[in-house]
């Protein structure tokens, strides 16, 4: 048998090199750059310590709230285009006929590219010259409607958010077959006795059912809208006149365009401050629920 | 279509009906599945065309199919050199994500000790925090440690982030392995790395393979990273020499395609090959993550 001190020799040695790595990489940058977020600091030469000077020029800069408002846009745009349509489609699909699971493959397909494919793919759908998002809309005979997609700002943040909506039903899409799968046929049974059918059956039955599976993929959606750094990135940069800037994106430029490593520090832990609020707003929001 | 079906049977007509919307549901449903699917068709299509016959006729099927473009794109965007890269780095980082968080999640959910509800939350919290909120201290770090424009700057921070999740899914899955097995071992005097290597090891098969696909999916097509921690060309991955490529030659629209079709092609038979696998293993990173 194993002694204790080779027990503890083992643990010692089989937890370190996670348990490291995992903090010098992911853990301790967060302090870092919490701190470096109190200086103003080119990259180079030294730091000089300035307090909240670059939370409160943060706070006065409208690209920073326009930043922010655009990362919510992404949040809301990815909870009505995607879980609505994804139980939709679970609904439609749950059966594991060779249509069903054909037609899921192929809704899952965009998942497994790299987002600069996709971002680039959907930039040049976009193309004012080429792009077929303008050809449909002159062949339905909107041509009022045809327009640069991704330069006029009224409707860039829309045109970004849907490859990201596209890209991602699909895993929103088997999470829901999973989750109907679940539901016991005695239940299926018990709604037939009860001439429950068609959609009161759908409202009374399996959208309950299914619910907290809702509500995880409402989390999961908040979560990724947050990673849209890199389709803004490659569509738009940021541009044109920051109209599409993202809070990670405002970081990135910030810090790597114009070498101020201090403010965009500061950006990011701004970004990590967000996404707790946003988290525990909606740890709250369904715990309440369930209880 | 379960849903329509069950419980009416009475009347015929009311049958035709539901076999008419039946129907109908099946022809709006390929309709979705070619809406999805267009965009790749469009990439591959386009990738074979010459320039002038993408822009006469950017939606058909090419007039001549050139397979030129994927050769002038494969030596012009070092596109075999980024393939290497690519290569090299996500291969490195899964074979240690996997063995760096099994051992972990081994020791996580078989022995007690101090501190170990710490490092618990502690991998939650990784579970939590934004990539791109440490793509500057990073950037930083690596800087001063001399990792920056290396294989391990991209290596280490791949390997941190996903060890979160690659440690709860392991341990998830172990805790379903009857401790009977090593209690035999040990009397047998086997010691813990003999027990974890030669019994815990080929009884975690099938949660090393969702691991490894997740964790392939996600170094292969990264770019953020690549964006920020590379500046060598001779380092660049795949997803950044192909940003690249399409700035510097923006015009050249087919080319560019060519250079994606060539980038895609990899992801696109892995998913055909193994569909239900990659379906189930993103599924359970994402409700885990």
């Amino acid at each position: 048998m194993p002694t204790a001190m080779r027990s503890k020799g083992f643990i010692a040695i089989a937890l370190l090199p996670a348990l490291l790595l995992f903090l010098i990489f992911v853990i301790i940058p967060v302090f870092w750059s919490a701190y470096y977020g109190f200086f103003s600091w080119k990259g180079f030469g030294d730091a000089t310590f300035i307090g909240l000077d670059n939370y409160r020029e943060m706070f006065k800069d409208p690209i920073f709230w326009r930043a922010l408002r655009n990362n919510l846009i992404l949040v809301v745009s990815s909870i009505i285009g995607q879980v609505p349509i994804a139980l939709i489609l679970a609904i439609v699909l749950f059966k594991n006929s060779f249509f069903s699971r054909f037609i899921r493959s192929a809704v899952f397909m965009p998942m497994v590219l790299s987002t600069v494919v996709v971002g680039l793919i959907w930039g040049y759908i976009y193309h004012p010259q080429f792009g077929i998002a303008n050809y449909v809309l002159e062949m339905l005979g909107l041509e009022s409607w045809t327009r640069a997609w991704l330069s006029d700002p009224k409707v860039n943040m829309l045109a970004i958010s849907i490859p990201i909506n596209w890209a991602n039903i699909g895993p929103y899409l088997v999470i829901f077959i999973a989750a109907l799968q679940n539901i016991s046929p005695e239940i299926h049974d018990a709604a037939k006795i009860d001439g429950s059918t068609g959609w009161n059956k759908l409202m009374q039955i399996t959208l309950p059912m299914v619910w907290s599976t809702v509500v995880v993929t409402i989390v999961l959606c908040i979560s990724g809208s947050l990673k849209a750094f890199d389709h803004v990135i490659v569509m738009t940069g940021g541009g044109p006149a920051q109209s599409t800037e993202l809070l990670a994106t405002y970081m990135y430029n910030s810090t790597f365009s114009v070498y101020r490593y201090g403010y965009g520090s500061a950006v990011s832990t701004m970004i990590m401050i967000v996404s707790a609020i946003l988290i525990a707003l909606n740890y709250f929001a369904t715990r309440r629920k369930s209880s | 279509m379960n849903l329509q079906t069950t419980g009416t049977g009475s009347a015929s007509g009311k049958r035709v009906i539901t076999k008419g919307l039946t129907g109908f549901v099946k022809l709006l449903l390929i309709v979705y599945a070619i809406l999805t699917l267009y965009p790749l068709y469009w990439l591959f299509t386009s990738a074979f065309k010459s320039n002038q016959d993408f822009f006469n006729n950017p939606y058909g099927l090419p007039k001549e199919w050139m397979t030129e473009n994927l050769f002038r794109a494969w030596e012009l965007g070092n596109m075999g050199r980024a393939m290497i890269n690519s290569t090299v780095v996500t291969i490195t980082a899964v074979v240690l994500t996997i063995l760096l968080s099994l051992l972990a999640a081994y020791v996580l959910s078989r022995f007690q000790f101090r501190f170990k509800k710490l490092v618990v939350v502690l991998f939650t919290t990784g579970l939590l925090i934004p990539i791109h909120s440490t793509l500057v201290p990073l950037f930083i770090m690596m800087k001063n440690i001399g990792l920056l424009d290396t294989y391990g700057a991209l290596i280490l921070p791949y390997t941190a982030f996903e060890l979160p999740i690659a440690i709860f899914l392991a341990m998830a899955y172990m805790s379903s392995i009857p401790r009977e097995i090593e209690e035999a071992a040990m009397i047998d005097g086997s010691g813990w790395w003999g027990i974890f290597g030669r019994m815990i090891l080929p009884l975690c098969t099938p949660i090393v393979a969702t691991i490894s696909i997740l964790a392939f999916l996600r170094f292969w097509n990264d770019f953020s990273f690549a964006l920020v921690f590379i500046n060598t060309q001779a380092l660049k991955t795949l997803p950044l020499s192909l940003s690249l490529f399409s700035d510097g030659f923006g015009t050249d629209y087919s080319l560019t395609m060519g250079a994606m079709a060539i980038a895609v092609i990899p992801t696109i038979v892995a998913y055909l090959i193994l569909q239900e696998q990659i379906m189930k293993g993103m599924v359970a990173g994402s409700i885990k993550g």
